[in-house]
């Protein structure tokens, strides 16, 4: 093969992977047109469902400057006139754990609503799960305030049993919270 | 064409899982219920049917050299969109398996269905053999999670059946935590693909009576 | 939590808590496959590390310096994919030309890389988890490590199960697999281990 020949050769190479990797693209685009606003509706679906269940009525938006982000684990806060929904991200124990707080005016925890998670089923997924189990874990940090930690470790908090990373976690939220709310006088 | 041929290797002979030990980080991870076994099959499914047609139908055109790259382009892209819609009409599918369906894409039974028979076949042809395994891939997946979480969890069905958390066969204190943990996946699957190997070497055995029979 | 400590936390569950092969299932595929031998076993987990890094590396910085910019996310397994192959190449190449040693140790292990999941599995967890451009190739790094320990420490397991006697039809592969399930459970042992 000549010279000219092999430079023809390799641009026809590139121009047929160029081209296939056009098409994938016009492709996705295509469909990330269709999808993308579903998938924020959504994500927007579960939050408002999070804070409707923890902050009866739900709530506004809070700008990010009026509060205290001390552990940044605080990723919004929404208030309305009985209280604030907090969202926190703590860490569980296989990725970060999402999870709604519901805070009264007087410091006070409402109620928690976990939005996503990746932990290990049938351990740390119960957590969220709507089992019994599930429930009670979650249920049992309501009209809590101040510093909580999980029995392990000397505090109030019983543990999931298997998933102490996890209650572990979820209770750092609960307390990012309840800080957060402290903060904001 | 051999239909017939085409699905028992699929499902049997030449099972993706159980034979050809592709996939195998998928098949461990997530066969905790069987609705993320269903799903995950039924996903790798339909990306492989797509992107068996679509490589079959470029074979001639996409030269050698860059095939490799070509083919995992077109995987990516079909994987991407699989990913978008779970995401958007099945979250709670796209949230329990999370990272594996993009991992999907360096899934070697597709990339290796593609090499090994999308390239040297008809569209027909390579549509149904990605047909044929991805029905053996999501049988593994599904048989892997009904142990899973028969013994694990004490349930069937979870996240599909009984209000979504499936139903109750062993009461609580008495499943085995462990088998819904990695520990579980590497057992589980170690003995369902000795029972595969009992099974195939079962049937062998039986073709070879039947030939001697007819000598 | 300062930053040391997050680096800490990073080497600690990529290596042991949240170990890449035995408790995360990326990368299963060259796990089973070239844990025959002690030594192929390190070169393996050698070359993994290697382009976990870079690709970490390449991968941060394709996805917030161009993906991001155009909003563009979610073409980000594409991306990635391309990236990683691009990169095992290169690495291929470079090795071949500058270190030839180098590359006749890792040499036969590189182009497997690109299909190995643990490496793309690793580009797509740094976004999950938002780590910055130096967490990102620490966590590439350390997520090698993890599949380098537990290729190494499953090979040398396997050459004796290998001699070992067994039921005919768990012979081969399932009691390989069972071999790796008790492993896994050695790792169990490591979690709940948290420094901070």
């Amino acid at each position: 093969m000549t010279r000219k020949q092999t430079a023809l050769y390799v641009a026809r190479l590139g121009l047929t992977l160029f081209l296939i990797t056009a098409l994938v693209a016009a492709a996705l685009a295509a469909v990330n047109h269709i999808t993308a606003p579903r998938i924020a509706a959504e994500k927007e679906r579960k939050t408002q469902e999070a804070i409707e269940k923890v902050l009866p009525g739900g709530g506004k938006l809070v700008e990010p400057g009026r509060y205290d982000n001390q552990d940044g684990l605080v990723a919004n806060v929404y208030e309305s006139d009985t209280g604030y929904a907090v969202e926190v991200t703590p860490s569980g124990f296989d990725g970060a754990i999402t999870m709604m707080v519901g805070v009264s005016r007087d410091g006070k925890v409402l109620g928690i609503s976990i939005i996503s998670h990746t932990e290990t089923a049938g351990l740390g997924a119960v957590a969220a799960s709507d089992t019994p189990d599930g429930e009670s874990f979650r249920n049992q940090f309501k009209g809590l305030s101040g510093e909580l930690t999980v029995k392990k470790d000397g505090g109030t908090v019983d543990q999931l049993s298997g998933a102490t990373i996890t209650s572990r976690g979820v209770t750092r939220g609960v307390t990012a919270a309840l800080k957060c709310v402290a903060g904001m006088g | 064409m051999n239909f017939k041929k085409q699905f028992t290797e699929g499902l049997l002979t030449k099972n993706p899982v159980t034979v050809q030990l592709l996939g195998m980080c998928s098949t461990l991870a997530i066969t905790t219920s069987l609705f993320n076994g269903l799903g995950m099959g039924i996903s790798v499914t339909l990306i492989l049917i797509c992107s068996n047609v679509l490589i079959s139908a470029l074979r001639k055109v996409i030269p050698s050299q860059i095939r490799i790259a070509a083919y995992i382009v077109i995987i990516a892209g079909f994987v991407t969109i699989v990913d978008l819609l779970l995401q958007a009409f099945l979250p709670e599918l796209s949230e329990s398996l999370g990272v594996f369906i993009p991992l999907i894409v360096v899934n070697c039974i597709i990339l290796g269905r593609a090499e090994a028979f999308a390239s040297k076949n008809g569209v027909l042809a390579s549509a149904v053999d990605g047909l044929c395994q991805g029905i053996g891939y999501t049988v593994a997946l599904v048989v892997m999670s009904v142990l899973r979480e028969l013994l694990g969890s004490g349930t069937f069905g979870g996240g599909l059946l009984g209000g979504g958390l499936g139903y109750v066969v062993i009461p609580d204190p008495y499943p085995a935590m462990k088998i819904v943990m990695p520990v579980g996946g590497f057992l589980t699957l170690g003995v369902v693909i000795a029972f595969s190997q009992w099974l195939v070497a079962r049937i062998e055995k039986k073709n070879k009576k039947k030939e001697a029979a007819k000598v | 939590m300062t930053y040391v400590q997050s680096l800490l936390g990073i080497l600690i569950s990529a290596l042991l808590t949240e170990n890449f092969i035995l408790v995360k299932f990326y990368g299963i595929c060259p796990f089973m496959g070239v844990s025959k031998k002690i030594d192929t076993a390190l070169g393996m987990g050698m070359a993994v590390t290697f382009v976990m890094a870079i690709a970490s590396a390449a991968c941060w910085a394709v996805y917030h310096l161009i993906l991001v910019k155009l909003s563009l996310e979610y073409m980000k397994t594409v991306a990635f994919i391309l990236v990683i192959a691009a990169i095992v190449q290169v690495v291929e190449m470079f090795l071949k030309k500058a270190v030839p040693a180098l590359y006749k140790a890792l040499g036969i292990y590189l182009p497997l890389i690109t299909t190995n999941c643990a490496v793309l599995g690793a580009a797509l967890v740094n976004v999950q988890m938002g780590y910055d451009f130096f967490q990102s190739v620490f966590f590439g790094f350390c997520g090698g490590l993890g599949f380098t320990l537990a290729i190494v420490l499953f090979a040398s397991v396997r050459e004796r199960v290998e001699k070992a006697e067994c039921p005919a039809c768990f012979k081969g592969f399932p009691i390989t697999l069972i071999s790796a399930g008790l492993l896994a459970l050695a790792f169990m042992g490591f979690s709940g281990l948290k420094l901070f």
